[in-house]
């Protein structure tokens, strides 16, 4: 009794030695290494003043009267600069780019769709035929065609079939009827 | 045989939309070549120049860094991942799409679930559904 009463108390002692031992060597929540960028440099919270605003667009490379941000509707932006919703595609091929498969400079803020825009995924270049063109003639085709699927469904219509007719009696003899006897004779049509 | 109205023309039916840029040719944002927009796109030039010197410079070190950071690219991670949840705030619109994107689905399969069950019960009560596997 005494044994188990001693071997609960220094297990707990050392099981809450082990804890505190891994709680002061983990790093405090929302620590960052030293290596990384400081604060100013990393995106914040929403600009209210002009100050901030103008702290931003310095920080995001861009001119002040080019920078705007996301509205603050609490969807987690931030003071991220809303960028024209234009495609990696859309950039120049012919420009020397420092990242030219990206085609992106360095430093230039990224949209915070770039992962979309990239060259193999989606294009927003101008297309041949109007926008509103193509949308019109997929949904006329894509609406006619389920319509005439459905209405195939309610309303079926096949070409009449009748029961299969078998030769040489029924295929008396294959069905394992008696070779001796005379087999039933069996007509198809009816004069 | 009577002329008709003149063909509507391809630029008309060009609108803008949130899909696709319009042609240079029909977008007025290339028309204009005031002075205030030539002076936007020489300071845009100008910073776009620093930038690149900056890179070249780093670029070019005869004793060159590992990696060569883009601050541009940290800052773009650091928004989209970490800096999400500080700045997210309920609403009135987040708390709806929240609703929508996240109670919805498991309502709607309840709904789909007990209604297909419920018409299988019904079959089967009425002696009209063939059981897959034999309970005996």
């Amino acid at each position: 009794m005494m044994a188990a009463a001693l071997r609960g108390v220094l297990c707990a002692r050392a099981a809450a030695g082990l804890r505190a031992g891994r709680a002061s060597a983990a790093a405090p929540p929302g620590a960052r290494a030293a290596s990384e960028m400081s604060k100013d440099m990393l995106p914040g919270p929403y600009p209210r003043t002009p100050e901030e605003r103008a702290a931003a667009a310095k920080k995001y490379n861009m001119r002040v009267e080019d920078y705007q941000p996301y509205p603050d509707d609490g969807f987690g932006y931030g003071d991220y600069p809303m960028l024209p919703n234009k495609s990696q595609h859309e950039r120049d091929p012919w420009y020397q780019w420092d990242q030219p498969d990206m085609r992106h400079n360095w430093g230039e803020p990224m949209h915070w769709d770039f992962d979309m825009y990239i060259r193999s995924r989606v294009d927003t270049s101008p297309t041949v035929v109007p926008w509103h063109t193509m949308r019109n003639h997929f949904l006329i085709f894509l609406s006619t065609m389920l319509i005439m699927f459905g209405l195939g469904e309610i309303y079926p219509s096949y070409r009449p079939v009748g029961p299969k007719q078998y030769p040489f009696n029924d295929l008396y003899l294959e069905r394992g009827g008696d070779p001796n006897k005379e087999p039933p004779v069996v007509t198809h049509y009816e004069i | 045989m009577a002329p008709g109205p003149p063909p509507e023309s391809a630029a008309k039916r060009y609108r803008p939309n949130a899909y696709v840029s319009l042609p240079t040719e029909l977008d007025p944002d290339t028309y204009d070549a005031s002075p205030e927009k030539r002076r936007a796109e020489a300071e845009r030039l100008a910073i776009r120049a620093r930038l690149k010197r900056q890179y070249q410079l780093q670029l070019n070190n005869p004793n060159p860094p590992a990696v060569i950071e883009n601050p541009a690219l940290l800052r773009w991670v650091y928004a989209r991942t970490q800096n999400v949840y500080p700045n997210f705030r309920p609403t009135p619109k987040t708390s709806f799409l929240g609703a929508v994107w996240a109670i919805g689905p498991i309502l709607f399969w309840m709904a789909v679930f007990k209604a297909d069950r419920d018409r299988k019960e019904k079959l089967i009560k009425e002696g009209k559904y063939k059981r897959p596997f034999s309970v005996c």
